[in-house]
């Protein structure tokens, strides 16, 4: 800190000039409002002069700034008009000069601006462009995707960066324009009709940064919003800060929160996209070979089941069958010829009981006349007939001989 | 009650071969067959299932090339 002046000691000018520098910078940025009373552009001087007057103390201030600060789209900075001013005090210290310098410069005219977008869009809705059954889906991985946005702006590169990150494959049409003032309504809509009309490019992102209202005016542009609703491609914009609202916003197919959220939003991921294939194809085969294990097992129990596994039983069945029957008949057969043979000796005994065979060899003897007929009574016989005697051991011819005496039944 | 033929038809799917086994042993297990008619009836089915193992293993073959790191 140098010592305090005095005549002795005086501070030489640029002190002076330094301190004063250093007390005025010290109010820092202000937003002034005030009446443009003088504004001198010298030709394309890039310095811009002009004086804010403050209409209700008659007092004004001398205000420098850049030139595009002066001629910003919608500003149409005029004597007289009505502005608010974001400044910082600047004490030019080579000519001792003060002046506030202007970063920004707003018409207070602000109002009519939204008013005016407001109308537009009532007007586009009532025409029913916002409608949600006017959005399209949009394609699920495109090959091309078209990119309207301010050339080398922070906006390209997240939209471009982010969308390669999650889908390496997908490739980009970029359409690099004004994204400001008044020539970027219609330099966006061109874009527009070229990427619109290319057959490769399957969905557009318009993207722009942050800006003030009037920075983001063209994207309330009603051409251009009529331009979006025509068109054959989707069409996704990321305009401004996530809290501004265009009305491209509205008729947009999708509307993203930033650039970034707009790459998000037509690509897809691919780690994950993989993972959901793997994770499907895993599930399919999981299930073809459950399908397979009940399946070879319905065959196994079937090829057990007894008529496949064990077919000797069927045949065992007869060949017990068979068995059994021929027993049976062998059974009957034998039941038969025992029953014979028992016939057989009952026959015979009776014919041995019957026959004579038995008593003749007990010595008796069958006396039979010529015609066979058993002699019974002696009577019946007469004298001298020729009778047969059989005897065990055969037949006697004999002659009846009453001459003796002796005959049965005579007392 | 036709017996029946004892070739299978290449064109035979799967399921219709699996069904006609279902049915050959049903019709064993009911019995009241000839001799005959049991044994060509056997004949069929252990056809049929010997068709049937074969697309089984046929598939599990072309399952398992599908993805080896099974």
């Amino acid at each position: 800190m140098t010592s305090p002046s005095s005549p002795e000691q005086p501070w030489p000018v640029r002190t002076v000039a330094r301190k004063v520098a250093e007390w005025i910078g010290r109010l820092g940025e202000v937003w002034v409002e005030g009446q443009v009373a003088q504004l001198s552009r010298r030709g394309n001087a890039a310095t811009v002069f002009l004086t804010l007057r403050d209409p209700a103390a008659d007092l004004s201030i001398p205000v420098t700034c850049p030139r595009d600060v002066v001629d910003r789209p919608g500003l149409e900075l005029a004597e007289g008009a009505r502005v608010i001013v974001r400044a910082r005090p600047d004490y030019y210290v080579a000519r001792g000069s003060f002046s506030l310098r202007a970063t920004e410069i707003r018409a207070v005219g602000l109002g009519e601006l939204l008013a005016r977008i407001e109308r537009i869009r009532r007007l586009l809705a009532a025409e029913g462009l916002f409608d949600v059954v006017r959005k399209r889906p949009l394609p699920f991985a495109p090959a091309v995707v078209g990119v309207i946005t301010g050339r080398d702006s922070a906006a390209e590169r997240d939209v471009l960066v982010t969308a390669r990150r999650r889908w390496p494959a997908v490739r980009f049409a970029v359409h690099n324009c004004a994204v400001q003032g008044p020539t970027a309504a219609e330099s966006v809509m061109a874009g527009l009709r070229k990427l619109d009309a290319d057959p490769a490019v399957e969905v557009i992102v318009i993207a722009r940064g942050g800006g003030s209202v009037e920075d983001l005016l063209p994207f309330s542009d009603e051409g251009l919003v009529r331009a979006i609703a025509a068109t054959r491609t989707p069409v996704v914009t990321a305009v401004g800060h996530e809290t501004d609202t265009t009305l491209v916003d509205h008729v947009a197919d999708v509307r993203a929160a930033t650039p970034t959220d707009a790459a998000h939003r037509v690509v897809p991921e691919i780690g994950e996209q993989r993972r959901l294939v793997e994770g499907l194809r895993a599930r399919a085969r999981h299930l073809l070979g459950t399908r397979l294990e009940q399946q070879e097992r319905w065959l196994e129990s079937v090829r057990s089941r007894p008529v496949l596994a064990d077919p000797q039983r069927l045949l065992a069945g007869r060949a017990d069958d068979v068995a059994a029957l021929r027993s049976r008949s062998t059974r009957t057969l034998t039941h038969r010829v025992e029953g014979a043979e028992r016939d057989l000796e009952h026959a015979r005994a009776r014919v041995a009981a019957l026959s004579p065979a038995a008593t003749l060899d007990r010595g008796y003897a069958v006396v039979q006349r010529a015609d066979g007929a058993l002699v019974r009574d002696p009577a019946e016989v007469g004298d001298d007939e020729r009778l047969q005697v059989r005897v065990a051991g055969g037949r006697l011819p004999v002659r009846v001989d009453r001459s003796g005496t002796g005959e049965d039944g005579e007392p | 009650m036709s017996i029946p033929e004892p070739t299978a038809e290449p064109t035979q799917t799967y399921e219709q071969a699996r069904e006609e086994l279902a049915d050959v042993v049903r019709r064993l297990e009911a019995g009241g067959l000839t001799l005959e008619e049991s044994l060509a009836l056997w004949e069929r089915g252990e056809q049929l299932a010997e068709l049937c193992q074969h697309w089984l293993d046929r598939a599990r073959e072309r399952l398992a090339a599908a993805a080896p790191q099974d």
